[in-house]
């Protein structure tokens, strides 16, 4: 019987495919170990929403038959992960974290899956999420059926959302990688929290069939992992052309670090501002010491503003237009009011009302501002901005105190409101950790154009392999 | 597949047990429904005057495109 250490359950993809290609141990006594890690210990951050042991050690006998057989389908072949609980598993109950779809059924595996498990990968459970990953808009972390996402560096903290048990789960070595999904900021906010790296595609490039839906044009799946290569090893498997996904751009990403751009014909645009006034306080000493980092790459710096543009409004009006659409049965019903946050309930409500000429207008500036990125793209490769402006906020704190806690606003935006405005342009970004303030997770983010995902994981290694934040392990079990 | 009441019923207990939490639950919207309806129209209408204050050249068509 396999001795399964902390370095394992933290281990990387290529490590812990290493080992079991080694024969060090079995995939199925790999799955079990993480099962049982993963059943003992994700309740104390309310991470998981269901355990999938059962079908998981299938499938780990699936593995094990094809590995004396010699047969191995890539690196992720027997890895054991968590996939949000907003993505189908055929058969089993996809609740999208709110009671009213607590039994929910579907009959079929969303694309995604169904590319992991061609790809022999393990999944070990469906991971907790915001309910119906806040779409409504929501006022505190408590706003799941699973309760609030508890942070495995700081359980009176939040895990971030609302990806929160992706987050929560990849920190805590209870997965390998686990997926998330971003329509305005979940994948980046719980992989800054949570200490882990996170990777938001260029809107298309992974399909959401079998995905709920909450934003049409807004809504990305990807990868949480611990480190930027393994965000690249689960893109190649889960992007690609999807006839059933309508909004899938026909192109899939192969990771290629060998024809990645040498970092000194890389042009990178920062505002000094962000890291020096914008960024809380106890967070500007590792920040600047990641953006020093990052220069000693021997990139070519670039100071540059965001375009002027108002993305929090442009976000709010399109992801209510579209999320009162989806939802439509369930506010009419009146069901709507059984989610657990109150004001995410009166946000679709509210959502309902919105002139189709107000939604109209936000896709019509929303072009403007994809024209605006296409010129700043001009100058600069890619953009570098904190991932969040301060660490994580105890979970008793309401969500809408705004990012500043008091202090005075800049005078210049920097790249504040990146996370809107990349989002809204459909840019991919990766999230990086770099450091800790208070005691929590820091990161930064590295934002480019439209499918640029390998130069932006050729930096995201590069600071990796300067930097061990990434590599750093909470107190689980504490 | 159905989902079993006993199955449905272990899923609404995890939920709501949380072994070994340090940290109290958060307290839940603690204002009126109608509070937080109108808190949402008002952020609705404030996102409604933001972007009337955009200039929005007539030709400018939505970012998304209608193919037969």
């Amino acid at each position: 019987m396999a001795d399964f250490t902390d370095d394992i359950f933290f281990g990387t993809i290529g490590e812990v495919g290493a080992k079991l290609r080694a024969k060090e141990f079995s995939a199925v006594e790999l799955t079990r170990a993480f099962c049982d890690r993963l059943e003992r210990l994700a309740p104390r951050y309310n991470a998981l929403a269901l355990s999938l042991r059962e079908q998981a050690l299938r499938k780990a006998r699936e593995v094990d038959d094809d590995l004396k057989r010699g047969r191995v389908r890539g690196p992720l072949h027997g890895i054991p992960y968590g996939a949000k609980d907003l993505l189908a598993v055929k058969g089993q109950p996809t609740t999208w974290g709110a009671k009213p779809y607590a039994g929910q059924v579907f009959d079929e595996d969303a694309r995604v899956i169904e590319k992991l498990q061609k790809a022999g990968a393990v999944l070990i459970g469906k991971l907790a999420m915001v309910e119906l990953a806040g779409g409504g808009g929501y006022r505190f972390p408590a706003a799941s059926l699973t309760g609030p996402g508890l942070n495995p560096w700081d359980r009176t903290r939040w895990t971030g959302g609302s990806s929160s048990g992706s987050g929560a789960c990849a920190a805590a070595g209870l997965v390998t990688f686990a997926l998330g999904s971003e329509t305005s900021g979940s994948i980046l906010t719980p992989s800054a929290f949570c200490g882990v790296t996170g990777l938001r595609p260029t809107y298309g490039l992974v399909s959401r069939r079998g995905a709920m839906a909450l934003s049409w044009t807004l809504d990305k799946i990807g990868p949480i992992c611990r480190s930027a290569e393994d965000c690249a090893l689960v893109l190649q498997v889960i992007s690609g052309r999807d006839f059933e996904d309508p909004g899938t751009a026909g192109k899939s990403f192969t990771y290629a670090p060998q024809f990645a751009r040498k970092p000194a014909d890389i042009t990178i645009g920062y505002a000094p501002v962000d890291f020096e006034e914008w960024a809380d306080p106890a967070a500007r000493p590792d920040f600047q010491t990641a953006v020093g980092v990052v220069k000693a790459l021997g990139v070519k710096i670039k100071e540059v503003e965001l375009p002027d543009f108002p993305y929090n409004a442009l976000t709010g009006t399109i992801i209510s237009s579209e999320a009162a659409s989806i939802f439509e049965e369930l506010i009419r019903s009146g069901k709507v009011d059984e989610l657990a946050d109150h004001r995410q309930a009166a946000g679709l409500k509210a959502a309902m009302d919105i002139p189709a000429t107000e939604y109209l207008k936000a896709m019509r500036i929303r072009t403007l501002v994809q024209d605006a990125f296409r010129r700043l793209f001009l100058d600069v490769d890619m953009l570098l901005s904190p991932s969040r402006l301060a660490p994580a906020s105890k979970i008793t704190e309401p969500l809408d105190r705004g990012s500043l806690g008091g202090r005075p606003q800049p005078k210049s935006r920097g790249l504040n409101g990146l996370i809107p405005a990349g989002n809204l342009a459909g840019l991919p970004a990766l999230s990086l950790p770099c450091g800790f303030a208070d005691q929590m997770p820091i990161a930064i983010s590295l934002v480019g154009r439209p499918f640029y995902e390998n130069q932006l994981i050729a930096i995201g290694r590069a600071f990796q392999s300067q930097t061990d934040w990434h590599r750093r392990r909470p107190p689980v079990g504490v | 597949m159905k989902v079993t009441r006993r199955k449905l019923a272990r899923i609404l207990a995890a939920a709501a047990a949380v072994p070994g939490v340090a940290a109290p639950q958060a307290p839940s919207a603690v204002s009126s429904g109608d509070e937080d309806l109108n808190t949402a129209r008002e952020q609705l209408r404030n996102n409604a005057q933001q972007l009337a204050k955009v200039n929005l050249p007539m030709a400018t068509e939505p970012a998304f495109r209608f193919k037969a």
